[in-house]
């Protein structure tokens, strides 16, 4: 408990102080509970995901960082490795390739590197796979391009 | 052996989906915290089988003996040869960290027994290296920063070992604040059973280090120190990727960077001799693996292989590029100046400690 505290701490300082070295990443802790974080990343550019902006929620166990901290998106999207309806995320380091080494903001990063490079061939999103392991790249990025737009941009008014 | 623990584990698995799947009405509910408390739960029950560090201290070798009863003669002659030069082996749990937990036992202990201050001095210049490697490596100060204090402690802590005897209530409120996990009561019993033989056996100043390392919490002391190991290794493959790179190569597809990520760093990934060659470089402390195994030589009869990974140069410290760290030395000359103190038993997956008579 005191470990996972002192080292999210550290995180959240780190945080403040490199707040401008990522402009696609912008993460920000609960006012009052440092387990509970959220991120919004920038979708990555040459992907349906281009221009919009996703909506993450960490929820940091206490055992960190000897656990992974649980991320989902909380912004729908269309993605072979993101759950459709719980927004949950396939993806190794968040289970057993996870180390201390990664952090908050790296997560983000490999979330975003996982944006632009799905794995179809472990889908929770089992149409989103197909569609890619069928060939179908059209039919994907159009479809998640689609969900880009209704979910993840601004609404015009 | 890891054979069995798998076996276990497995059936474990299958048992507890089996009861879980009448609650469970669709995949949906499935979430990856439900994935993970049922592996907490795993391991809570395989901790009570086999502890970190076995808790038999010196197992005398005839129970390895005993283990391969009907199996193969090559193994129950390698056995008997074993049984002339060593004395005891001390087991680890098969989950993964047997290397780094059975060098971390193996290296405190050692230190606990010799008192050596001088050689707790040489390794902490050591480890402030790899905290420099790590650091021009890029990696945020904070996200090691802890588990290298921890292993610093842990050197102080056996070093004042035998000046300053702990109490009873004191070791279990230590094994205690040391865990971080749920599973403290059960903890509190182990711990207390533990004292009991340790008195038995008479061993005052071993009771701190088995307090740390032997509890069954999956997040203890030991876990920390293990990760410890996983930063170092990690650290020096990347420092040295030319020199590790063609034998990770031989290993995975995987690049050096990538092979760190994957193999090394995250608990639980077995480790290899890329792996012992890095830590015993890094830290300066050569390694001798003995191995136990069906290969057989020559007609000549069978012979135990081992290996020593003997770190150039051998005080350690900041290491050439090209120093070939590998060197068999058995009857080979040349190495045989040093005598690593370190020695494990190898099985194919598994590492345990060997006590040499």
């Amino acid at each position: 408990m005191q470990a996972s505290r002192a080292r999210l701490f550290k995180e959240y300082k780190e945080v403040q102080r490199e707040k401008t070295a990522d402009p696609d990443i912008q993460l920000v802790c609960d006012d009052s509970n440092i387990f509970k974080w959220n991120a919004l990343v920038k979708g990555p550019s040459e992907t349906p995901y281009e221009g919009g902006i996703f909506q993450l929620a960490f929820s940091v166990p206490e055992q960190y960082p000897l656990q992974p901290p649980q991320v989902r998106f909380l912004t729908k999207i269309f993605h072979p490795n993101v759950h459709f309806k719980t927004g949950e995320i396939c993806l190794d380091i968040l289970k057993n390739a996870w180390s201390p080494a990664w952090t908050l903001q790296s997560v983000c990063r490999a979330i975003i590197a996982l944006m632009a490079h799905p794995e179809p061939d472990s889908p929770l999103n089992c149409d989103s796979g197909n569609l890619l392991r069928s060939g179908d790249i059209r039919g994907f990025q159009s479809m998640a391009r689609m969900y880009t737009k209704l979910a993840a941009m601004p609404k015009k008014s | 052996m890891q054979n069995q623990d798998g076996l276990l584990a497995d059936a474990e698995v299958e048992g507890i989906s089996s009861t879980q799947a009448s609650n469970v009405d669709d995949w949906e509910n499935f979430r990856d915290d439900a994935i993970m408390q049922q592996q907490s739960s795993i391991w809570a029950e395989e901790a009570e089988k086999i502890p970190f560090v076995g808790d038999k201290a010196r197992e005398p070798l005839s129970s390895l003996a005993a283990e391969y009863q009907s199996g193969s003669p090559i193994l129950l002659e390698k056995i008997k040869l074993l049984t002339e030069e060593f004395a005891a082996i001390r087991r680890t749990r098969g989950d993964g960290n047997c290397f780094f937990r059975s060098f971390m036992f193996s290296y405190l202990e050692r230190i606990l027994e010799s008192q050596d201050q001088e050689e707790v001095h040489r390794i902490t210049g050591n480890v402030e290296n790899c905290r420099r490697t790590l650091q021009s490596l890029g990696y945020a100060d904070f996200t090691f920063e802890d588990f290298f204090a921890l292993f610093l402690e842990q050197l102080e802590s056996v070093l004042q070992g035998n000046k300053e005897s702990i109490s009873h209530d004191e070791l279990i409120q230590r094994s205690r604040d040391q865990s971080v996990s749920d599973y403290s009561e059960w903890h509190i019993t182990h711990v207390s059973t533990y004292v009991t033989w340790m008195r038995k056996e008479d061993v005052k100043h071993m009771k701190f280090l088995c307090a740390a390392f032997l509890s069954a919490s999956p997040y203890n002391v030991s876990c920390l120190v293990v990760m410890f190991f996983r930063f170092v290794t990690s650290g020096e493959i990347r420092k040295r990727s030319e020199f590790f790179e063609p034998f990770i190569l031989g290993l995975t597809n995987a690049t050096v960077e990538q092979f760190c990520k994957s193999s090394v760093e995250p608990m639980g990934e077995e480790s290899d001799h890329v792996h012992i060659t890095a830590l015993s470089d890094a830290l300066g402390v050569p390694i001798r693996v003995v191995y136990l195994d069906r290969s057989s030589c020559d007609a000549g009869g069978v012979s135990v292989n081992h290996h020593d990974f003997i770190p150039n140069p051998p005080s350690g410290g900041d290491l050439p590029l090209a120093a070939a760290t590998a060197t068999a030395a058995g009857g080979s000359g040349g190495s045989e100046t040093i005598k690593p103190f370190i020695t494990l038993l190898y099985r194919p997956g598994h590492y345990d400690i060997l006590y040499p008579k």
